[in-house]
């Protein structure tokens, strides 16, 4: 077993090497995704960013070529052990000077740098410093050709878990693949006929009673409570200006059934009391107003 | 002691006198109105809705220290503001709540008036509120897998609160028509400890 890891790490390697270099270095995104690279704010530049980037694409192409071709010698395993300590190097860095730009991993993810990019580097450190030392990886592959398949698979597997750009294409589709299977989580958990209280907020600050008590309303909701099929809503306020001024509560109680999409006008009785007495006050300034429809709309 | 204060004890009494008083006053029918001071307000441009309200204050940041009705807000742009409570503030905290649940660290927006001391009296504060453009990646039972640009996160849906309003409806608590994929905008109270968010609403289909 111990052999068979071994032998084919220098193909998983080479794998991912030559897919985050080949995307680094031909792929056009490149520059477009260069800014927001945390690469980007250590150089202080855009295109020296880019330019970094290609040239890290060249080396670990060149690592990757290496490590496929020349599987005996340890230059090419040494050099992936380098630069899975540089990745990890360049990671710390970027996550404690931009923690919100990407990593610039594979060029073209616009995720930030998380414990993923992390694991992905030391796997290329440590399996560097497994492949410096090595033999031949087809002959491990001819020797054991059952084994080899499963491991390959793994690590397949392993590396695409670690890749945050490629979540896209396996998490997403699983995620709604599950839903679609074990039904929507979401479903049932509510009584779907009850009217939340926040609807009620909704349909009171869209009506004509809250357009007549905003003079007054000076808070947000302070409390609210049901009684007898009315949604009773409780701000606080300030009545007149100046000296005159009297803190009041604004007390608003509307029916508990009806939302933004009741149809009909909805009743909502208005009333101020003064905090400090309990007295109704400026009853003749909400009875003033004219009882008023909506507009009619066309259509 | 005013009635006003008896929030915790004879709370009863006063919801049953503020509801007779509710019940018999004005009754106004009709719709179509603007404006409105729910947590919505907290990312109003203009401080002032209210007009009864001469000169309003608006302070935004951390919370940096608390000492007694006072609250200490370190601004993001290096300035310090100190919030005074009132009995008649009103604190949005995912829910509307108490001053209680105020603690340091939690982010803030609080509107008011200031007062001859340099303090802002606050009228309302709302606490950790965030309002944030997201896409759905995930689904479960208790919570919501969102993204924000680069930036992936937890959205917690909670019993009660979280609720829905799907192609500018009505608010519902129906939450089963959300799908993966979607855009979102949430609003919600975020969690300093975690790096989360507690949903209050998600509106899909805009």
């Amino acid at each position: 077993m111990l052999s068979l890891t071994t032998g084919l790490v220098p193909l998983v390697l080479a794998g991912l090497l030559g897919w985050t270099g080949s995307v680094k270095l031909f792929n056009r995104d490149t520059v477009r995704q260069a800014p927001k690279t945390a690469l980007a704010r250590i150089l202080r530049s855009s295109e020296r960013a880019a330019l970094v980037l290609r040239a890290v694409g060249a080396v670990e192409l060149l690592v990757a070529v290496g490590l496929l071709a020349l599987p005996a010698n340890p230059v090419p395993g040494t050099a992936t052990a380098v630069l899975g300590a540089g990745f990890l190097g360049y990671l710390g860095y970027g996550r404690a000077l931009a923690p919100e730009s990407s990593c610039g991993c594979s060029a073209n993810e616009d995720t930030p740098i998380t414990w993923r990019a992390f694991a992905r580097a030391t796997v290329v450190l440590a399996g560097g410093a497994t492949a410096a030392a090595n033999g031949a990886w087809w002959s491990t592959i001819t020797e054991q050709p059952g084994g080899s398949l499963v491991f390959l698979a793994v690590a397949v597997f392993v590396l695409v878990a670690l890749s945050v750009d490629l979540d896209r294409w396996w998490l997403l589709p699983l995620r709604r693949l599950r839903l679609r299977v074990c039904g929507h989580p979401l479903f049932g958990s509510e009584p779907a006929d009850r009217v939340p209280v926040a609807a009620s907020v909704e349909l009171l600050e869209r009506s004509l009673a809250w357009q007549t008590a905003s003079p007054v309303v000076r808070s947000g909701l302070l409390d609210h409570w049901e009684q007898g099929g009315w949604r009773i809503l409780l701000y606080s306020g300030v009545y007149r200006t100046r000296e005159s001024a009297q803190p009041v509560s604004v007390v608003f109680a509307l029916d508990a059934t009806a939302s933004r999409d009741t149809p009909g006008d909805p009743v909502i009785r208005v009333s101020f009391v003064d905090a400090d007495s309990g007295e109704p006050v400026a009853q003749e300034m909400l009875n003033a107003v004219p009882p008023r429809r909506a507009l009619p709309t066309v259509g | 002691m005013t009635y006003r204060q008896n929030n915790n004890n004879g709370g009863l009494g006063r919801r049953r006198f503020l509801t007779t008083a509710a019940l018999s006053g004005a009754t106004i029918v009709g719709a179509t109105a603007l404006g409105g001071i729910d947590a919505d307000a907290a990312f109003a441009s203009e401080p002032s809705l209210d007009p009864a309200i001469p000169t309003s204050s608006f302070v935004e940041g951390r919370i940096t220290g608390i000492t007694g009705s006072v609250l200490q807000v370190g601004g993001s742009y290096g300035d310090h503001s100190r919030v005074q409570m009132t009995n008649a503030t009103s604190v949005w905290k995912v829910r509307p709540t108490t001053a209680a649940e105020i603690e340091i660290g939690d982010g803030l927006y609080a509107r008011g008036v200031p007062m001859p001391d340099g303090t802002v009296a606050a009228d309302a504060v709302w606490v950790n509120i965030v309002n944030i453009d997201t896409q759905i990646r995930g689904i479960a039972k208790n919570r919501l897998h969102l993204s924000h640009g680069q930036h992936e996160f937890i959205g917690h849906v909670l019993p009660d609160t979280t609720n829905a309003s799907y192609a500018g409806r009505a608010l519902t608590s129906d939450l089963s028509r959300l799908r993966i994929g979607q855009r979102a905008q949430v609003l919600g109270a975020w969690r300093p400890s975690d790096d989360s968010v507690d949903i209050v609403r998600v509106s899909v289909g805009h």
